[in-house]
This record gives C-alpha cells, structure tokens and sequence, in this order.
C-alpha cells in the first residue's frame, strides 16, 4: 500500500521518517552520487522538505520499498531553485501542477529486471490516484529521458520543458506529465491491479510484517 | 519561433501521428535536415532469432528495403557494431564512434561495410528501455550527417516520443488485433515488390495491366498506412503478411 503524508505527519512517526531519509540517501547519494546531499548521518533531507511536501510511500513487509515526494508549483521548488537549466520559457505552475522529486526504488524491490518494478509502478498509480481528487492533473519531473517512453506507454499526455543535460553520468529531462481518469485505468490495467493503491492514515510500525 | 518552440511543435505533430508510417515520415522530415534520412527501430531480439521472427522486433523503419532484406538474411544483427553497443544501455553515441571500437571484430566490420553501399555511412543512435524492460534500439543514418550539440539533443528528445508513439500504436493493435484486410492480388504485388519487381514486371508476371497492379500497391499502401511503396512492403513484412 502507499501511504501519502505531510512532512508534519512524517514526523510523528520517527520510524517511518528515518526509514525515508535513509532510503533516500542510500539511493540518491551512495548509489547515484549526488555528494552535494551527502550527510554523515546517513540522512538526506534538503530545503524542500517543507512543511507543504506531501511524502508518498509504499510499504512493503513492514519496509519502506518505495518513495517520492510531491511539491507544490506555486512555491519555490526544485525546478525553479536547483535544476534551472532545465526549463525555457515560464515553468508550468499552479495548484493543478505539482513536482514528483526523489522517486525511489528500494534496492529489494526492483525484481531484479530493467523494467520497472511493482513498486515503481505502485508510486505511479499512487501520485495519479492522490493527484485526481485534488484537482492535481499534472506533474513536473525530472527524469531519465527514456522515461518519456515509459510515460507515453502509460498515455500520459507528455511534453519536455526544456532539453535534457547531463549531470554527472546521468541525463535529465524535465518533463510535463498530464493524465486523467483514463491514465489511471491504463496505468492500472498495466499493473494487473484495479484497487486502489493509496490507504488512509498511517502504516504499521516499521519491522511488523503482516501474518500472512 | 525560438529553437525549443520548433522541438514542441515537432513533438505535438508526432504525438497526433495515427500510423507508423507517418510517424516515420513526420520524424525523417526532422531529421533529414541533419543527414539522417533513414530510420529503424524496434525492440532487441536474442541472438539466434530466427529470421522469420526478427521482423516481429521492428516498431519503425524506412530503411531501403533491399538492405532490410539483407539484414534479416545474413542476420546481420548479431554482428551489428550498432546493436551490440546499443545492448550495453549507452547514451545516445554516432554511429562511426562504435564502429571504431569494434575494429577488431571482423564481422562488424563487414556490416558497416555493407551499410555504407546503402548510404547508410553515419548516424546516430541509442537504446530506450520500455516499462517491462524491453530494449527499444533506435538508429537513425544517413550518408553525411552534420549537427551540433542542441541540436543532436532534440533530436535524440524528438525520436523518443517518436518511438513513444509508436508503441503506444503497437499496444493499442495489440489489445484491438488490428488486422489489414489485404486481397490475394494485393498481396502478390507486395510480394513481388519485395522482390525489387517494378509495377511494369509485376504486371507481366501476374498477366494484368501495369495500371491494375498499380491500383494493387496503392490500396495496400493506404491499407498499410504506409507512405510510399517501400514502407507498405516493410510493414506487410513487419506484419507478417508477406
């Protein structure tokens, strides 16, 4: 299931909130190499989480198996602070678009494949499912370019904001992704999966795996 | 219009690209102003594929199509310079850089070769990765290829939501078996095209007038949704028919 929480309600949960902090540093700065993020507590944490981020996570067998964060446009975020060569023009923003930064995969979670996992595909109908009631139909992100693939495969409606750079041994593209009830059912079919992914309030404690 | 407004203006165009064929040809259009006048596309298949089933990978492709031809039979894929580099997830490279690293590699050597007869003596390519992980190889070539940095970049942006678009179309057939309703005459004609017949010859062995097999390949060409004759033969290959 994913959880969706504000950085205030993360808090509340120590466990849960330095289970996502860790993921986070382990995959952006151990694996990735973001050094700029590098902590000696083994904890990334940045300027934008705020008090407006929304947090999504997919628990897993009582683990933290997946995460992003949602940022709201009509704030300073990512794309318009750090990541501004990726834009031309005016950036998208309001309170229909949001920011999907962070995106994260356990390492445990990736089935061991070149695809995309289920919990990747989980944090996808989550942002959808949690975006749609909101009035949120769109999303900025930041990703690898043959993500456009995938997006165009999962009939987001997509355009680039700008043209991809390399950082370091990665390419970026920030693009626009719009999606309706249709994306959801498509994304869902994709999945094999119909029921809803998002669950309301909080997941056990961390640790606790369900009987079975 | 500023250089990024012309990148969206290409892109929206392709997103609306109903056929494969006119994805091909809104992305060549593009692309052609580099030098970079031939395309194919499709997922890796495993070596050994046998030749039948190696069309089955092809999404996009408006190679000449006696070099399709001799591709598939000399199964030229397994020694592609192009492809194997392709395999190992690089970014978007030209296509003289991996053929230089694989001097050694007598074969390689000999596909580049072949290519260069096609005027196919330089191009760009990369490999995209769909959701359940397939490899999509995209290579674009033509005989003298010149661009800069930007604009290798757009390009490489274009022909992802190009190759996007195509499998979008490629599961949507999937899911509704949109199969073409091709006549026997028309399907002889395509064959015999295949072969390199002209439509005079095609006439002459089938015993019907030039301008009937005429009509014949260009109702298989609209059915196909194919632009020109090589693209609807590539395509009733692509699809098995012929």
């Amino acid at each position: 299931m994913l959880y969706a929480l504000t950085t205030e309600e993360l808090m509340q949960r120590p466990d849960l909130w330095e289970a996502v902090h860790r993921l986070r540093h382990s995959i952006f700065v151990e694996e990735m190499g973001w050094s700029d993020l590098h902590r000696d507590d083994g904890l990334e944490i940045d300027q934008f989480d705020h008090e407006e981020a929304v947090h999504h996570i997919v628990i897993r067998d009582g683990e933290v198996a997946g995460y992003q964060r949602m940022l709201p446009t009509t704030r300073p975020h990512l794309l318009t602070e750090v990541l501004t060569d990726l834009y031309v023009g005016d950036p998208p923003s309001g309170p229909d678009v949001w920011e999907l930064t962070r995106y994260a995969v356990a390492r445990d979670y990736r089935d061991g494949r070149r695809g995309v996992s289920t919990v990747g595909t989980e944090l996808i109908a989550g942002f959808v499912e949690w975006g749609l009631p909101r009035g949120i139909n769109k999303v900025i992100i930041e990703f690898e370019p043959m993500w456009v693939l995938r997006a165009l495969q999962l009939h987001f409606l997509a355009r680039p904001l700008g043209y991809q750079r390399t950082y370091g041994r990665q390419q970026v593209v920030a693009t626009l992704l719009t999606f309706n009830e249709s994306t959801l059912d498509v994304v869902r079919t994709r999945r094999a999966h119909h029921a809803p992914v998002l669950s309301r309030g909080y997941p056990d404690l961390l640790g606790q795996r369900q009987a079975s | 219009m500023g250089h990024f407004d012309r990148t969206l203006a290409y892109i929206s165009d392709l997103q609306q690209a109903d056929t494969p064929g006119a994805i091909c040809e809104k992305l060549l259009d593009v692309t052609s102003a580099f030098g970079l006048t031939a395309l194919m596309a499709g997922t890796v298949p495993q070596p050994g594929t046998p030749k039948g089933k190696q069309k089955d990978h092809v999404l996009l492709c408006d190679w000449p199509i006696e070099w399709l031809e001799r591709y598939v039979a000399r199964n030229y894929v397994d020694h592609d310079p192009i492809v194997s580099r392709m395999k190992q997830l690089q970014a978007p490279f030209q296509w003289r850089d991996a053929a230089n690293e694989v001097k050694a590699d007598r074969d390689g050597e000999v596909v580049m070769g072949d290519a260069g007869q096609f005027k196919l003596k330089d191009g760009l390519a990369f490999p995209l990765v769909t959701l359940d992980g397939q490899i999509v190889m995209v290579s674009l070539g033509g005989e003298q290829i010149e661009m800069s940095g930007l604009e290798f970049g757009m390009i490489s942006l274009v022909s992802g939501y190009a190759i996007g678009r195509a499998m979008q179309l490629h599961a949507g057939t999937e899911r509704t078996i949109d199969h073409v309703e091709l006549t026997p005459r028309e399907l002889e004609c395509l064959k015999w095209a295949s072969a390199g017949k002209s439509e005079w010859e095609i006439s002459q062995i089938l015993g019907i007038s030039e301008h009937t097999s005429e009509k014949h390949l260009l109702n298989a060409k609209t059915k196909l949704g194919a632009v020109n004759r090589v693209q609807a033969v590539a395509e009733a290959i692509r699809r098995g028919y012929i």
